[in-house]
């Protein structure tokens, strides 16, 4: 169902379909564990995965009817609880950004768009919590013109108190392919070359793009 | 001075170590809203003041209108202080759904405002619910597995579990050599060990190195 060694050819995009759904599990995972915002959910690729744990599950079992070598039944056992654990930590890590970002994420359509629709009930039910909590400890204390749980008083004009995730920060990063002359900045002061198979560290804000349109590989 | 009282309980979050939880401080946080509360009055008089001098509100720059803004200021800056205060808390609780479990021991309860309680109760529900529209159990399998048997130490005495096709009596200070999957249950709980101090039901002992605390 996998192959576990770091194949070179697999960084290059003509094999890209001959890439494992594992494969592609871990690189999602990897995205999502260094990018600072929450990235698109690949419902397609969750679903394949979830169905050749299931078939591994099953050839498992017929191996403990037949009687196969143990050490053969341990390595399918270890391959499986390896692709078990991945997916489990993907959804995980989602749930936590999720939790962390609830009221940002709630009130961007955007952001919204990104999740799965389980996510999506989530996050609701979370920002929910979260505001009849902060409402119930602090606002509801606090005097009329104060007690909003998004702006600091009546005189702010934008929603000035939901916590964000930082886009700005660094983030380490291997190109997969020629990207070429970059830009990192509005301005085109920054301009950096991204060759094949290269270590950057960059700005996640201004490799966004390049993320999303798999172009990059966050590490 | 004004908004000090207010720093203190974030002082409070910025010196506890991460994903510890000190008791909720109750005292400095009424403290707190009471200033909210005198600042506001102190904020209206003088808006009223300058009404009734019959100035401006928007274009009057005199010592009122200066006094107000301070006012108004310091009510801004408590209530971000306090809002950070239970946002941040609000952080740690969460995490123990994943470290802890769903039910938290008595000494974590204790150190809960009672809003917070009911936080962490809502919270676990909506996990709770995901995980069973996903239908896939996200609260085990929180370390990279290494090897699909483990050895493991009883702490305490659970007694005779049935694991697959065979059954094992699990007492206390008893070695055995199981498969993950089946221990999982009882090592979740390892990460409770180092929250509060509490005997777990098994420690694992990879076979080896002792990899446990590189996994903490």
């Amino acid at each position: 169902m996998s192959s576990w060694d770091d194949d070179e050819s697999a960084a290059v995009s003509a094999a890209e379909a001959a890439t494992t759904d594992v494969e592609l599990l871990r690189r999602a995972w990897r995205n999502e564990k260094a990018a600072p915002e929450i990235l698109r959910f690949d419902t397609p690729l969750v679903s394949r995965v979830r169905e050749q744990i299931q078939l591994l599950e099953e050839t498992l079992d017929d191996f403990a009817d037949t009687g196969v070598d143990d050490l053969v039944v341990s390595l399918y056992q270890m391959d499986l609880d390896r692709t078990l654990f991945l997916l489990r930590s993907y959804l995980r890590l989602r749930l936590q950004k999720i939790e962390k970002y609830t009221m940002h994420i709630s009130r961007s359509d955007d952001l919204l768009s990104r999740l799965s629709p389980q996510e999506r009930r989530f996050a609701r039910s979370c920002a929910e919590i979260m505001e009849k909590h902060l409402e119930q400890s602090v606002l509801s204390k606090l005097p009329y013109g104060y007690d909003s749980v998004t702006r600091q008083s009546l005189s702010s004009t934008e929603d000035d108190m939901v916590p964000e995730p930082q886009l700005d920060t660094f983030v380490f990063c291997k190109t997969k392919s020629d990207v070429g002359a970059f830009q990192l900045d509005d301005i085109g002061e920054e301009v950096v070359d991204l060759v094949a198979d290269d270590l950057y560290v960059l700005r996640y804000k201004s490799i966004k793009g390049l993320v999303e349109g798999g172009r990059i590989d966050l590490i | 001075m004004y908004g000090r009282r207010a720093s203190q309980l974030l002082k409070e979050i910025d010196s506890s170590e991460a994903g510890q939880l000190a008791p909720f401080n109750s005292d400095i946080f009424d403290q707190v809203i009471r200033e909210c509360n005198e600042h506001n009055s102190q904020f209206q008089s003088l808006i009223r003041k300058i009404v009734e001098q019959n100035l401006n509100i928007e274009t009057t720059r005199n010592e009122d209108h200066y006094g107000a803004a301070i006012h108004h200021l310091s009510l801004l800056r408590n209530k971000r202080c306090l809002m950070a205060y239970m946002y941040n808390r609000a952080e740690v609780i969460q995490s123990f759904r994943w470290k802890v479990g769903p039910v938290l021991p008595h000494d974590i309860q204790e150190k809960l405002h009672f809003s917070e309680k009911e936080y962490f109760k809502n919270h676990s529900a909506a996990i709770k619910s995901y995980i069973s529209e996903m239908d896939i159990d996200l609260t085990v399998d929180m370390v990279p597995p290494k090897d699909p048997y483990i050895q493991v130490r009883v702490l305490e005495d659970i007694g005779e579990v049935s694991l697959g096709d065979h059954s094992v009596s699990l007492t206390k200070n008893s070695l055995h050599f199981l498969r993950r999957t089946d221990a999982e249950q009882f090592i979740s709980q390892v990460f409770y060990l180092f929250l509060c101090d509490i005997l777990l039901s098994l420690l694992a002992i990879f076979s080896g190195n002792n990899t446990m605390l590189n996994l903490l």
